[in-house]
């Protein structure tokens, strides 16, 4: 392990020694291994709003969706066709994919307000298609004794598989916002002109990462369906795409590590809550009050700079020599 | 069969003037502070609750004016918040979006809390109107002479005093109007609780046409919004006209479609209408400023 790799990959390594801690602390203990799968889960979902809107600047309310879409094919190919999981993890992958990009390619040209609008569109599509399924997905009534994995039939190595995914994601999702297309993807969101003038055929990479962002969600969809092994109609709606978007800005959603930290936090603060319908005020609240008081989120606030702007501000007297770097 | 449609023309019409009141603040806001303000439907929910919960007790006339005057305070909370959420620079319109996104979320559930997830309506009309073979309730003589009047309203007053001209003003050009004096700051607060007051009244009229539930607010912003665009997002005034679109599209669609198609037609269109980019704005400079 070379020192290059190792300065690149550093939010992998960092996330490998949570887990491990995570690991020898929920050891044995089924209902935190039970909440550490959830958490996983849900930084895959968060991964996914990550790089789709704090590196692409799409602001995308569907991530539930895709995850549904994941999940209940996922669920329907092997409780209605006796199919493989393995088979249904491919069809999670590709099938979010399938369907993100023409729909981005249809939409990544309108400016980002009405794009996420269309976003939550396609959402409440997605979420209508599944209540309206019928014998396919269930209806009303959902999908349910959805086998476990062959690969990880017990709780203990459902959480090794889940945070493994998770490692797997974060490490490609470093590699690529290193990479050549990630620094494309950060200038088409700040200026598209400039990046078309850099030779990068914007709507065509907007809508690659969109569908990219669509298959992690995919995945963890797949994962949800397996460990639950119920799928319903209320799984996955637009209300779990609002949590995921909060845990992604709560934690950073420019940052790499910043949705992880993010969905930890609010799942383990979901634990202590009282009642599902104060749930909203809670979440939305807490949306509200991050962005205006740290609109970067946890991990993408310069907090030092940020207190000694606050000290100077207070002592005006003191003068910043220029040209000195703070 | 003529009489079919033409039934569902009329009750379309009659949702159409609610959605064209609720299109009106999405619109004035897009173009004063280009961002969207996600929680009108909710304001429009919240008026509807409180105007249910307190005309039990208090009378409906009583009723009627907390409800707008609460969504007329929570508009005002989102505009303050987003006096301070855009103080920077360079505000990114998105993050406006998603703090009224969340605050949505935080009225729904207030409204989930304060009154259950039971179905609101009120339909104080019994007998109907016949009008040669339909029959009409007298609430969409309501809903058209409410829309009407205040659609004149602020015709009267964006186009004809000199508070509306400061508005148009800050529309067209907000750093130019702050350099002529206007205050820009004042104004777009003014239109979030000239949005609130809309959507509060809308939010009444829903509540005595066809009811309302908790989980109303986005459904309608949605439909706010699509009324908004499809006659372009520059002129608030034509939102109207696609409130009305919008709401014979969706009685159409709730007629002939089945289930699940007739609540997805009407969101189908919205859609596609999106797609064409008629609510692209377009600035010279690839978003730069």
């Amino acid at each position: 392990m070379n020192s290059a790799f190792r300065i690149r990959q550093r939010p992998t390594l960092i996330l490998l020694g949570a887990v491990l801690l995570l690991s020898v602390l929920s050891y044995g203990k089924p209902y935190w291994l039970d909440n550490s799968i959830v958490i996983a889960i849900f930084s895959l979902l968060a991964l996914s709003v990550g790089l789709c809107y704090g590196q692409a600047g799409i602001l995308s309310m569907a991530t539930a969706a895709f995850a549904s879409v994941g999940a209940f094919g996922t669920a329907v190919l092997t409780t209605r066709y006796g199919q493989s999981p393995y088979v249904g993890l491919l069809f999670a992958v590709v099938a979010p994919v399938l369907l993100a990009y023409p729909l981005a390619r249809a939409l990544t040209r309108l400016s980002p307000l009405p794009l996420s609008i269309a976003t939550f569109m396609i959402s409440s599509l997605i979420e209508l298609a599944v209540h309206e399924g019928g014998e396919l997905t269930g209806g009303y009534i959902g999908i349910s004794a959805i086998p476990r994995l062959s690969l990880a039939p017990t709780a203990q190595s459902m959480h090794f598989l889940s945070w493994g995914c998770v490692l797997v994601t974060v490490y490609l999702y470093v590699n690529l916002m290193r990479s050549t297309y990630g620094r494309a993807i950060n200038t088409a969101r700040h200026d598209p002109l400039r990046a078309s003038a850099d030779g990068v055929g914007v709507p065509h990479l907007l809508a690659s990462t969109f569908a990219v962002s669509a298959a992690i969600a995919g995945v963890g969809g797949w994962l949800y369906a397996h460990h639950l092994t119920y799928m319903g109609p209320d799984s996955m709606t637009t209300n779990v795409s609002i949590q995921v978007l909060l845990m992604a800005v709560i934690g950073g959603a420019q940052t790499i590590l910043g949705p992880i930290v993010g969905a930890a936090m609010l799942l383990l603060v979901t634990l202590y809550l009282p009642a599902a319908e104060t749930q909203g005020m809670v979440f939305g609240g807490t949306l509200v009050f991050v962005l205006m008081v740290a609109p970067r989120g946890l991990l993408g606030t310069e907090w030092r700079a940020l207190m000694r702007r606050r000290i100077f501000a207070r002592t005006p007297t003191t003068t910043v020599k220029p040209g000195v770097k703070a | 069969m003529l009489l079919e449609i033409l039934e569902f023309l009329v009750r379309g019409a009659l949702l159409g003037a609610i959605y064209g009141l609720l299109a009106y603040p999405v619109s004035l806001l897009f173009v004063t502070t280009e961002s969207v303000d996600l929680a009108v439907g909710a304001y429009a929910v919240l008026a509807a609750t409180v105007c249910m919960a307190v005309s039990a007790t208090l009378g409906i006339p009583l009723g009627i004016a907390l409800g707008i005057f609460s969504a007329v305070l929570a508009s005002l909370v989102v505009g303050a918040l987003s006096l301070s959420i855009n103080r920077g620079s360079k505000p990114d319109p998105l993050v406006m979006v998603l703090a009224t996104f969340g605050f949505a979320t935080v009225l729904e559930s207030i409204v989930l809390t304060l009154y259950g997830k039971d179905p609101m309506v009120r339909q104080p009309f019994v007998n109907f109107w016949q009008m040669g073979e339909i029959r009409v309730s007298p609430q969409a003589a309501i809903n058209l002479a409410t829309g009407l009047v205040l659609l004149t309203a602020l015709y009267v007053w964006l186009y004809r005093t000199s508070f509306g001209r400061d508005m148009r003003a800050c529309a067209a050009n907000p750093g130019a109007a702050a350099l002529a004096g206007i205050p820009v700051q004042r104004i777009s607060l003014a239109t979030y609780m000239v949005g609130g007051l809309l959507a509060g009244i809308a939010g009444i009229l829903i509540l005595y046409t066809t009811g309302t539930s908790y989980s109303a607010g986005l459904g309608l912003t949605i439909s706010g919004f699509g009324a908004a665009v499809l006659f372009g997002l520059h002129s608030p005034l034509r939102g109207f006209a696609g409130g009305v679109v919008i709401g014979v599209v969706q009685a159409l669609s709730a007629g002939y479609l089945s289930g699940g198609w007739g609540t997805a037609a009407p969101l189908l269109f919205i859609l596609i209408v999106l797609a064409s980019g008629r609510a692209n704005f377009s600035h010279i400079v690839g978003g730069r400023a």
